[in-house]
């Protein structure tokens, strides 16, 4: 994420400097720093928020004082902020649909969650709950909440897989953890539902010859390089509508094998998106991602 | 600061024992005072906007540094505190939600009054168990921390625009009004303060931290002064989740918040003077302690330095600190 807009800024050549508020966010510490980057007089804040509604008084607070506010990756629900997001309902029902079907809309699911009560895990759901709903036949046999936590999953993956029977996995993108379980448990690969996530995409071409199917469903965080590209945009005085919102692909080796290999990229930390430049928004290539160099560095 | 009463008519002596009791507030509050001038200057323009950002965010964690405050005076060590804050702010943010500032009001003092309680019959259980503060606390950290999900499993809630005004100046929690959190810190920290020095109960607290026997000799309930001082600590660690869900007119149940708050509220108060041995230091500086550790976030956005580099710039400096307290106390024990 904040590589992908650090690179955006880079390459738009327009940005002067990026000043980053990072820390293991909740509400409280999300306001304060919002609060912070308004107070240094910045003209454009990128944030991906961690709740809704708790933010859209500071981002109010921030648009009012002529700050482009570009919320990125889950929505908020003031209408003072550009909401760049990946299309989570999308998500969840876009993977949910190519795992029934590899079913064939029978069986037993686990059912791997994100952090409950945070947007994307919500939307998620709805989509996964409409595409259960259109598959009578189909049973959510266990259902846990990640955190988003890769050894969390993994923990969690190895416990379901040695106590309980299933047919397939949907994961909220911890997935590359998961897939290893299979062979600890000693039990045959069911098919998986993961994320762009590099690890996942090897997993996925290499171990097809081992009978594992997986399905990689996209969640770019390089949509901050989205949401920069068009607080640039803004800033260069053109107009946006307030939503943008991209539609997650599905990828896996039945329908697009060589998109799946050409997408892992080798230098690439394992739990990295490795589908990095989003058409038509950004403007760098991969490898200025990969550098992780912004204005100035 | 409260003993500069008791600095009328300085004579030479007088000062030097003055400073010797309270030179590490004073250096702390100087801290801090440097501190908010270097980051006036890392911003354009530096006002109400910017003098609340510091003030309002700092009120959780500063309630909760001096909770744990008089619970260290006393000899103990809390470490349930970030989850007795969390547990507040999830019950007041489910409970308040749509109702009027009176029915706040009362739910806040009844939060208030149930912290109190509970946490007092967790410094009951470490007396008649005899189990260590920190392993009992340690328990309770996650325990409040699973009431809380259990309460209110999922983030939400709210709080009433007037409430919300009592701790952060502005119906929105946004806003340009500092006054209303500098008179609640400055409220907390003078009367927390006071009790400690100026009341029986509240210097039994001193003398159970020092030395517990010495204290027992002396006529001091060591059992009763434990319980209170956690029970104070609790209805404290309930004013910080008050003052949270007042910041962010919701509630959010999560053990990382809890914990982090925990290590804040310890680091507060070493920062702030007090030792973790018990019976030494002023809630005066556990409250400036608290406003520094939060400064340091935005001024080391403004410098620009990486987030990660933060963490690591915060701890140093708080070993950097401890190191100098160490030398001071060498030399003045060398001297004297």
């Amino acid at each position: 994420m904040i590589c992908a807009i650090k690179a955006e800024a880079l390459s738009s050549g327009v940005i002067s400097e990026i000043k980053m508020a990072n820390r293991e966010a909740g509400i409280t510490e999300q306001i304060a720093d919002l609060q912070g980057l308004i107070a240094q007089g910045v003209d454009a804040i990128v944030f991906a928020p961690v709740d809704p509604e708790a933010l859209n008084a500071v981002i109010e607070e921030g648009a009012a004082q002529g700050i482009i506010m570009v919320s990125v990756d889950s929505r908020v629900t003031t209408e003072a902020a550009y909401v760049v997001s990946n299309d989570q309902v999308a998500y969840g029902a876009n993977g949910a649909k190519w795992l029934f079907e590899q079913l064939g809309g029978e069986g037993k699911v686990v059912y791997m969650r994100g952090i409950d009560g945070v947007g994307a895990d919500t939307d998620r759901d709805i989509g996964f709950q409409a595409e259960l709903e259109k598959n009578p036949g189909i049973e959510v046999v266990e259902e846990v909440f990640t955190d988003w936590s890769p050894a969390t999953g993994a923990q969690q993956a190895l416990e379901i897989m040695n106590s309980t029977e299933f047919d397939g996995i949907w994961t909220s993108g911890i997935d590359y953890t998961v897939v290893p379980q299979f062979e600890v448990a000693g039990v045959d690969y069911k098919p998986v539902v993961g994320a762009d996530n590099n690890e996942f995409l090897r997993q996925i071409s290499d171990l097809e010859d081992e009978g594992f199917i997986g399905a990689a469903v996209t969640n770019p965080p390089a949509i901050g390089g989205v949401g920069t590209a068009i607080a640039i945009d803004l800033l260069k005085g053109n107009s946006h509508p307030q939503q943008t919102i991209l539609d997650p692909a599905v990828f896996d080796m039945a329908n697009n094998s060589e998109d799946v290999k050409q997408m892992y990229i080798p230098t690439l930390d394992v739990g990295s998106s490795s589908y990095i430049e989003i058409e038509p928004w950004t403007t760098y290539d991969a490898q200025q991602v990969i550098d992780c160099k912004g204005p100035g560095e | 600061m409260t003993a500069i009463s008791s600095s009328e008519a300085l004579g030479g002596s007088q000062l030097r024992d003055w400073l010797r009791h309270h030179g590490w507030t004073l250096g702390v509050w100087l801290l801090l005072g440097a501190l908010v001038v270097w980051y006036s200057t890392l911003v354009p323009s530096f006002g109400g906007f910017e003098l609340s950002l510091i003030v309002n965010n700092s009120l959780p964690i500063a309630f909760l540094a001096l909770g744990q405050a008089v619970i260290v005076i006393a000899g103990g060590i809390d470490l349930g505190v970030g989850s007795m804050m969390v547990l507040t702010n999830v019950v007041a943010a489910k409970y308040m939600e749509g109702e009027s500032f009176a029915v706040a009001i009362l739910i806040a003092v009844v939060l208030i009054a149930a912290a109190a309680i509970l946490n007092g019959i967790v410094g009951w259980i470490i007396n008649v168990s005899k189990v260590p503060d920190i392993v009992i606390t340690l328990a309770t950290l996650f325990i409040f921390a699973g009431f809380a999900l259990a309460i209110l499993p999922s983030p939400g809630g709210g709080a009433p625009g007037r409430f919300r005004w009592l701790f952060t100046g502005s119906e929105s929690g946004i806003g340009r009004n500092a006054w209303p959190a500098i008179i609640m810190l400055a409220l907390a920290t003078q009367v927390v303060g006071l009790w400690l020095v100026k009341t029986r109960n509240g210097l039994s607290l001193y003398a159970l931290g020092s030395d517990p026997t010495a204290a027992y000799l002396s006529g001091v309930r060591n059992s009763k002064a434990k319980i209170l001082s956690y029970a104070i600590g609790g209805g404290l660690a309930a004013m910080a989740g008050l003052a949270t869900t007042a910041l962010t007119g919701s509630g959010s149940p999560r053990l990382s918040i809890a914990s982090t708050a925990t290590l804040n509220s310890v680091a507060a108060i070493v920062l702030g003077g007090i030792a973790l041995t018990g019976g030494i230091g002023s809630v005066v500086g556990a409250s400036g302690a608290a406003i520094v550790l939060f400064i340091l976030n935005p001024i080391l956005t403004a410098r620009g330095v990486d987030p990660n580099s933060a963490r690591v710039i915060q701890g140093l400096l708080i070993i950097f600190v401890l190191m100098i307290a160490g030398v001071l106390e060498q030399r003045r024990q060398r001297r004297s």
